[in-house]
């Protein structure tokens, strides 16, 4: 597999793999960037170069692992960005997984007890999912850019450690797998299991997004534990080197 | 909601209401969705056109006298099975058999095997690709049992059951544990009623 560096063309990026749309609008990049370099495009937004080029790799290819040099860039870029994704999520891929669900299952009336049980399922799952990525929002994000204002101003050690007594990213590591086996399991059953009188249009409308949301969503907990956590605990590291 | 033709069902039928009673508060710990307790087989009567996977657990002298009458009055039941029920000491321990001395998890046991093996052919029906041992563990599984308390209720090592949950996960391509609940309903392994759904789906 390919991998993307500072001299790819925008463009030709994205033709390659049309997934990324979303992930460069989150780092802040609109269409219509005729054949420019992902060097020159972050150059001119103001964009953290590396970030970019990493993030998009980590999205692009399942293998990829970041090297430790690479991780060299500021801690509120990388959760500015798994922030916009979040408002991603529930400002327009959940809606979006509502409507096409409700569409597939109004159009497909056959037995109303098993669409009952897929709708529940679901917003179960959605519930879940909310609470997963409020919890990183409101708890784990901000002990991150703390720890980050800690090693830039050491005047704050004090108060953060009175805060965050035993400070370990590891405490806020949740499981990523429950969420993703839950969105494994909704589409085996509609794929394997569900009656087969439904419509096949809306049924394939509402698969397609459920696809793409847990790619996106993949990627998103790959970013987590492969480029966020490491950085965290370079912070953390260097936060005791200090004493 | 899904018909009741996947409810099961124990009838005991005993004179001694000792028997009745004890019989059914053990049962409450099987698979059974319904316990009805009778004095004799002629009072079926009140029960026309049962249908779902029924089990009827009697003494050997009120089968003699009553099976022709019960199966013909049972005769819309998806399965109709029996048990007989020996309250004498000195009968000889049989596992086709409910004995007086059977402790509570023995009796629940041999109740199950009869009830999923009803379920497994429905299920067959149906079309999964379960084994009657994997339909059991996930019957319990769906009632919100922990691994420890069904390898105990089927006799079989924490870690057979783990095996089996694998293989479960495995085959139908689910491992949440709502998940599997889903699909057990979808299925007809389970009925909708026997669950807490707010909890598991």
């Amino acid at each position: 597999m390919e991998l993307f560096n500072e001299n790819s063309k925008l463009a030709s990026v994205i033709l390659k793999d049309h997934s990324l749309l979303p992930v460069i609008n989150r780092l802040g990049i609109k269409l219509g960037f005729g054949d420019e370099t992902i060097k020159s495009i972050c150059l001119e937004k103001g964009i953290d170069l590396n970030f970019f080029v990493e993030t998009i790799n980590v999205f692009h290819y399942e293998a990829y692992f970041p090297e430790k040099r690479l991780l060299d860039f500021p801690i509120s870029m990388v959760i500015d960005y798994l922030i916009k994704t979040h408002q991603y999520y529930k400002n327009y891929l959940i809606p979006e997984n509502d409507r096409l669900m409700e569409l597939f299952l109004s159009a497909s009336p056959g037995e109303s007890s098993d669409n009952e049980l897929v709708r529940k399922f679901y917003t179960k799952f959605k519930e879940e999912f909310v609470i997963h990525i409020n919890f990183e929002e409101e708890e784990m994000f901000p002990y991150i850019l703390e720890l980050n204002a800690v090693i830039e101003d050491p005047s704050l050690r004090n108060q953060f450690n009175r805060k965050y007594p035993s400070f370990s990213i590891t405490s806020f590591e949740k499981e990523h797998s429950n969420m993703d086996d839950k969105m494994d399991d909704l589409k085996n059953i509609i794929i394997k299991y569900l009656p087969p009188n439904y419509d096949q249009n809306r049924g394939n409308a509402f698969l397609y997004n459920l696809f793409m949301f847990e790619k996106d969503l993949k990627n998103h907990s790959r970013i987590e534990d492969h480029i966020m956590i490491p950085r965290v605990k370079q912070l953390e590291k260097l936060l005791v080197s200090h004493d | 909601m899904i018909s009741s033709h996947n409810r099961s069902i124990v009838i005991i039928i005993s004179s001694a209401d000792i028997v009745l009673a004890g019989l059914a508060e053990i049962l409450k710990g099987s698979l059974a969705n319904e316990i009805i307790s009778l004095h004799r087989g002629d009072e079926m009567i009140d029960y026309p056109k049962m249908d779902g996977n029924i089990l009827v657990i009697t003494t050997s002298d009120e089968y003699e006298k009553s099976n022709v009458f019960i199966r013909q009055i049972l005769f819309s039941a998806s399965h109709l099975g029996f048990l007989t029920l020996h309250l004498d000491t000195m009968t000889d321990y049989s596992n086709q058999t409910i004995n007086l001395s059977d402790t509570t998890a023995l009796v629940c046991y041999k109740v199950n095997e009869v009830l999923t093996s009803f379920l497994a052919t429905n299920a067959r029906e149906t079309g999964t690709e379960l084994t009657r041992r994997e339909i059991e563990v996930l019957q319990l599984l769906t009632k919100g049992y922990a691994n420890k308390e069904i390898a105990d209720q089927l006799f079989v090592s924490t870690h057979t059951v783990i095996s089996h949950r694998k293989n479960i996960s495995e085959k139908t391509g689910i491992k949440s544990a709502s998940g599997l609940t889903m699909y057990a309903i979808l299925k007809k392994i389970i009925d909708v009623g026997d669950i807490n759904q707010d909890d598991l789906i």
